[in-house]
């Protein structure tokens, strides 16, 4: 199963307007499907920073980075798990998304993708 | 941040506080030095131009011969660093810019604010005044005074 | 107050009903703990001295003592209406408040006592151990002292940590894995984040960022801005439900932007 079939598991929920799978360390786009008014390149950027300064945070508490984060905006959410081979799983969604559905979709995503 | 051209100072500043970039030089795609930040010596300065410069011609020459269309950046990426090179069009004309970064930021960021920047400088720029021709003992008198303005001396 | 002497004041006051012996009379019941008996005679003599502080403050502390928070409160609050420098309402109230974990409240109460009764050690001495089990300290960028709003919150420190801007902690505690404290640390690496978070949210089109959810190992994490200039964070082990430690940050966003308010 390629990435981008990975990426339409999450896609199909309603709600989410984008899915990527980003590298954490550079913070690019390695494979993505967005709908047109996403631009996948902040998305991946941003998120893999986020990803970065959350492990900053578990790292002083002494524990295991996190395996999922949500940021919630008033417009909009935006939803990441860290997967395999230093990869970074990330959906972009409405406010209206079912957080919890894609947040399952993600980790599953998430520990296929590599 | 140092700049000869006061337009270009806020979307600079605005790149490197997003970027978190360490140095960053702008220039001409003639060599000219338009601002930079984080350079201590103006002889590194002058060195990095001639060399990013180079970079990009060469860089140009290879994707000509390998049939490809021009990159649109060059990145080296190291242990500690990464560089970031880009010629990108302005009302002014071609220019070239020159990024280092460090662990604290990623490529992926400074692609995406570096993208911003150019928009922001094809954006703000004013219109272009008649060119004045340089002489030739004019030219050395003006490489300097660049080179104190950008290190404010 | 030996069993005849109570005798004898309560023959007084059957002859008398009016007299005021049902004061002293009232307090040696409740010493005794005979608490039905004393507050019988304390209602009674309330209802007939409308105007006297002191009545009310015995019954303040007559149903204080039968567990009654709510009545006692309104007696105390009774007393200082009628006397604002009545020292035992301060302390009473100061009592309830700390009982009931508004710790705030509480040292308003025991510092006005103190300001009346500026040579009691003992006053002194409670103050100390409110300050103290409040969490009161230094709050960085103010120049004043405050009790700690999370203090209240939290069955447990090290549970919830408030920060400013420039990533000093503010309120609250939090430890590491190994138990050390680890409130500085954190505070550096929440500040970040908070701005991290707001150019995410401003850049994507996602609006104002609301909160951050981290689900980690042992633990989960919820952030909040209880305020623009400040990020607090909320943390659980993870056998609690995510929808309960979020309710739980949002309530503590709430006590720390009242908090925040109040200080300025």
């Amino acid at each position: 199963m390629s990435l981008r079939d990975l990426l339409d598991e999450l896609t199909r929920i309603p709600g989410v307007r984008g899915a990527l799978v980003v590298s954490r360390e550079d913070g690019l786009v390695v494979a993505d499907s967005l709908m047109e008014s996403v631009d996948g390149k902040a998305v991946a950027a941003l998120a893999a920073s986020l990803t970065g300064r959350m492990a900053g945070v578990t790292a002083a508490l002494g524990q295991p980075e996190p395996r999922a984060w949500q940021l919630q905006g008033s417009e909009g959410t935006l939803l990441a798990a860290p997967g395999r081979e230093g990869l970074l799983v990330v959906a972009l969604a409405n406010a209206e998304v079912n957080a919890g559905e894609l947040r399952i979709r993600l980790l599953n995503v998430a520990g296929r993708a590599a | 941040m140092r700049s000869l051209e006061p337009w270009v100072e806020a979307p600079l500043t605005t790149f490197l506080a997003e970027s978190g970039a360490r140095i960053t030089l702008l220039t001409t795609s003639s060599g000219q030095v338009v601002a930079q930040h984080g350079f201590t010596h103006s002889l590194d300065v002058m060195s990095v131009a001639a060399l990013g410069a180079g970079i990009i011609a060469a860089t140009s020459e290879l994707a000509r011969v390998m049939g490809s269309p021009p990159l649109e950046a060059v990145v080296h990426q190291g242990n500690a660093l990464g560089i970031h090179l880009a010629g990108f069009d302005t009302p002014r004309g071609r220019w070239l810019g020159l990024v280092v970064y460090g662990k604290e930021t990623s490529l992926g960021l400074v692609q995406l604010f570096f993208g911003r920047l150019v928009e922001e400088l094809g954006r703000v720029a004013p219109p272009e005044q008649p060119v004045r021709q340089v002489l030739a003992e004019d030219f050395e008198h003006e490489l300097n005074s660049s080179l104190r303005s950008l290190f404010g001396r | 107050m030996t069993v005849d002497d109570i005798q004898a004041l309560t023959a007084q006051l059957a002859r008398d009903p009016s007299s005021l012996v049902f004061l002293p009379l009232a307090e040696a019941l409740r010493r005794r703990g005979q608490l039905e008996a004393a507050l019988a005679i304390a209602i009674s003599g309330a209802t007939r001295y409308p105007e006297m502080a002191g009545a009310y403050d015995l019954l303040a502390r007559i149903q204080s003592d039968r567990g009654e928070g709510d009545l006692a409160f309104d007696a105390w609050t009774t007393v200082l209406r009628l006397d604002p420098d009545h020292v035992g309402a301060h302390k009473g109230l100061a009592f309830l408040s700390f009982r009931a974990g508004d710790f705030p409240r509480s040292l308003r109460y025991l510092r006005r006592a103190v300001e009346l009764r500026p040579k009691d050690e003992a006053l002194r001495a409670a103050l100390g151990r409110v300050e103290t089990t409040a969490g009161v300290r230094a709050v960085p960028g103010f120049d004043r002292t405050a009790p700690d709003p999370l203090r209240a919150l939290e069955a447990e420190p090290g549970l919830a940590l408030l920060v400013d801007p420039q990533g000093r902690p503010l309120a609250g505690g939090v430890f590491d894995s190994r138990g050390a404290a680890a409130s500085d640390e954190v505070a550096a690496a929440l500040a970040g984040i908070s701005r991290e978070a707001e150019r995410t949210t401003r850049l994507l089109g996602l609006g104002a960022w609301r909160r951050l959810s981290l689900e980690g190992g042992p633990a989960h994490f919820e952030l909040r801005t209880p305020t623009i200039d400040s990020v607090l964070l909320v943390t659980r082990p993870r056998e609690v439900p995510a929808g309960r430690l979020a309710l739980l940050a949002d309530r503590a966003a709430a006590v720390a932007r009242r908090w925040l308010e109040e200080l300025r």
